[in-house]
């Protein structure tokens, strides 16, 4: 390379994370089974009266989260898009998300007030991901039953996403798994970023979730000022 | 400028082509894909109706980059050999995935010269126009595009060997250089496979699909 | 051979479609059947390979032209090394046109194109039936390439291309059909999508295409009547 060759000519200056206006796009990830579609309709429930809110749903085979929120009556129909993966849901939210970011702006342009949109993922391993070109921070789920080792395990998910919420503590003292282990071994491998140990079928409010959400909205609209 | 072209025809290259099976998902369900060698005639048959359309739109579209006024000529053109509603919806979805990210890549005025959804095969023409590529580049990569996307989603359903599926693609080389030579060559092409309008239909009426298309 | 049929719809000063001009040459011929209609006849076998026949309609505004034919034209290849035969339609239609010849048997060896260009005004309305059928009785199937472009007030509704038999790329099995049928109707807005076994029926602005194969003609028609809700054509098929 010459020696005044400007290596910027081959970076793109456009960063996903400081878009102007817009939500704030959260990411929702785990694995099967975990209480992501739960969680989802537990935040659309409790934020969706302070918030202008929609939710895409990525759906492994079938449109059934989508059909959830709706059944729920959590939000309106044209609040909810659903994409289809090509078998890959994790490609979707992380390699290519093309059809993520169209869903997303569909949504954008179809309510111009929006303040969050909540991107669910199909129920994917712990290695799944979003990319930071979908989502301005994401929160995983990972459950109590899915045994007291996880957290140890690690993989993308527990260990950087920047929330990490372990669900069901009410079925720890059925399936035998230690609460303590699991918050020492989250902190262990998360470092600074939290760790919430809830239980969904108690608070169907998702208190603690719903207040680190808020913190994020606000953070945004202070970086946007 | 060959690299470019690879960039292009890269199935990694995020435009939303992993959630389009152009038509596989329902051929397998209507039992007509099932094996290698109805993969390979099926993707033949893709190869020679909807890829030589591609193909010739593609090259067609990269030499008219800067000319608002073709493209708009092309679309119509477009959505005259794709009366299939779900086709055209696919076709538009992926134009736009594709001038989302190769516009950022070759960033150029060209891009505005394009419709606000453009068909597929317009897109590429223009990125390709941008990348610096020929009109016959852009067919190849239409071309190619029309089966290796379609090959990876019938790996991915029925689950097949993809060393298999991987040498299905690469022997239809030679078919693909064709398809692209003479579309970039000749008229547009409009050849059409009534059996993938009918699949594409049934399919986008489903509930319980994998893929968009 | 070159075949040339010449039709002019015309409408009168009283409201009533005239036809002043109903000519042919080659090997078609062209009779008035009707006040509105006209049959082609076939004065020799064929077509043959090599033989170039060309249909110019035109329907002026407020007339109407139904263009038939007396029976179905069997495509005959040359001796030896047979070119393909060739028989393209021209219409510029204002008024309306329906055109429903009788099927196209194309047999062993033969290889026929078969194009259909029609223009259309803002307020024209168009029918095109065609039926074609790869082989005779227990005879291998020929190659039949349709081409069918409508445009109107100069923009394509539709253009598509149809190969089908042996050596056509997309003719391949397990769907390698012998029978094919197709109408394109403008003038009739169907916006929605209708399905059927082996038959489809898509939307086109201000009209609709609808294709069906099958093994036997009677099968495709029937099943192209399905999707097309027609009921002239599901007589037809009985």
């Amino acid at each position: 390379m010459p020696p005044d060759h400007n290596l910027d000519d081959y970076v793109d200056p456009y960063s996903p994370g400081h878009r102007h206006g817009g939500p704030l796009r959260v990411g929702l990830g785990g694995p099967v089974g975990s209480g992501k579609t739960a969680l989802a309709a537990a935040l659309c429930r409790t934020l969706g009266t302070e918030y202008d809110l929609a939710v895409v749903t990525n759906d492994i085979y079938t449109t059934e989260d989508a059909d959830f929120l709706r059944r729920n009556a959590v939000l309106p129909d044209d609040r909810i898009e659903a994409v289809q993966t090509g078998c890959c849901p994790h490609t979707a939210i992380r390699d290519d998300i093309t059809a993520n970011l169209d869903a997303v702006e569909l949504l954008e342009s179809r309510h111009p007030g929006l303040e969050l949109v909540l991107v669910e993922s199909g129920g994917d391993n712990l290695t799944a991901s979003f990319s930071y070109g979908l989502v301005d921070v994401q929160i995983f789920v990972i459950d109590v039953a899915g045994g007291d080792k996880v957290p140890r395990k690690g993989g993308p998910g527990v260990t950087a996403s920047d929330l990490l919420v372990v669900n069901k503590t009410d079925l720890a003292p059925m399936v035998g798994a230690d609460l303590g282990v699991m918050r020492r071994d989250s902190d262990a491998v998360r470092g600074d970023k939290p760790t919430l140990l809830i239980s969904l079928r108690e608070d169907p409010a998702a208190t603690e979730v719903a207040e680190w959400v808020r913190q994020q909205v606000r953070a945004r609209a202070l970086q946007e000022a | 400028m060959t690299a470019a072209l690879l960039a292009l025809a890269d199935s990694r290259l995020p435009a939303g082509g992993h959630a389009h099976s152009g038509g596989v998902e329902q051929a397998i369900t209507a039992g007509v894909l099932t094996d290698p060698g109805s993969l390979a005639a099926f993707l033949r048959r893709r190869l020679t109706t909807a890829g030589a359309v591609a193909a010739g739109l593609a090259a067609a579209a990269c030499r008219s980059a800067d000319d608002a006024a073709a493209l708009a000529v092309l679309d119509a053109e477009a959505d005259a050999r794709t009366p299939s509603p779900a086709q055209r919806a696919a076709s538009r979805q992926q134009g736009r995935g594709l001038v989302r990210v190769a516009s950022r890549a070759w960033p150029d005025p060209a891009w505005a010269s394009l419709p606000a959804q453009p068909h597929h095969p317009l897109a590429l023409g223009v990125a390709a126009a941008t990348a610096g590529l020929t009109p016959r580049d852009a067919a190849h990569a239409a071309a190619y595009l029309a089966v290796s996307g379609p090959a990876t989603a019938a790996q991915r359903l029925l689950a097949m060997d993809p060393i298999t599926v991987a040498a299905v693609t690469a022997r239809l080389s030679p078919e693909i250089d064709r398809v692209a030579d003479d579309a970039a060559a000749g008229d547009l092409p409009a050849d059409t496979d009534p059996l993938l309008d009918l699949l594409t239909e049934v399919h986008a009426a489903r509930n319980d699909r994998f893929f968009a298309s | 051979m070159r075949t040339l049929v010449e039709v002019v719809a015309r409408c009168d000063a009283r409201g009533r479609t005239v036809l002043p001009v109903v000519r042919a040459s080659g090997q078609l011929a062209v009779r008035r059947t009707g006040p509105t209609t006209v049959h082609l006849v076939a004065t020799a076998f064929g077509p043959l390979g090599g033989d170039d026949a060309e249909i110019r309609l035109v329907v002026e505004e407020g007339a109407r032209l139904a263009v038939r034919s007396v029976a179905a034209a069997v495509v005959l290849p040359a001796r030896g090394e047979s070119p393909s035969s060739r028989q393209v339609v021209r219409a510029e239609v204002a008024g309306a046109l329906d055109l429903a010849p009788e099927p196209t048997v194309v047999t062993a060896r033969a290889d026929h194109r078969a194009e259909v260009r029609v223009q259309l005004t803002e307020a024209a309305e168009l029918t095109v039936t065609e039926q074609v059928l790869l082989g005779r009785r227990g005879e291998d199937p020929g190659r039949w390439t349709g081409t069918t472009r409508v445009e109107r007030s100069g923009r394509p509704l539709l253009h598509t291309t149809v190969s089908l038999g042996p050596g056509a790329p997309a003719w391949l099995p397990p769907v390698a059909p012998r029978a094919y049928v197709s109408t394109v109707r403008i003038g009739e807005p169907r916006p929605e999508v209708r399905t059927g076994l082996d038959a489809v029926r898509l939307p086109l602005a201000g009209g609709w295409v609808g294709t069906a194969w099958a093994g036997e003609l009677h099968d495709a028609v029937a099943a192209l009547a399905s999707v097309t809700e027609d009921a002239a054509l599901a007589e037809v098929a009985r």
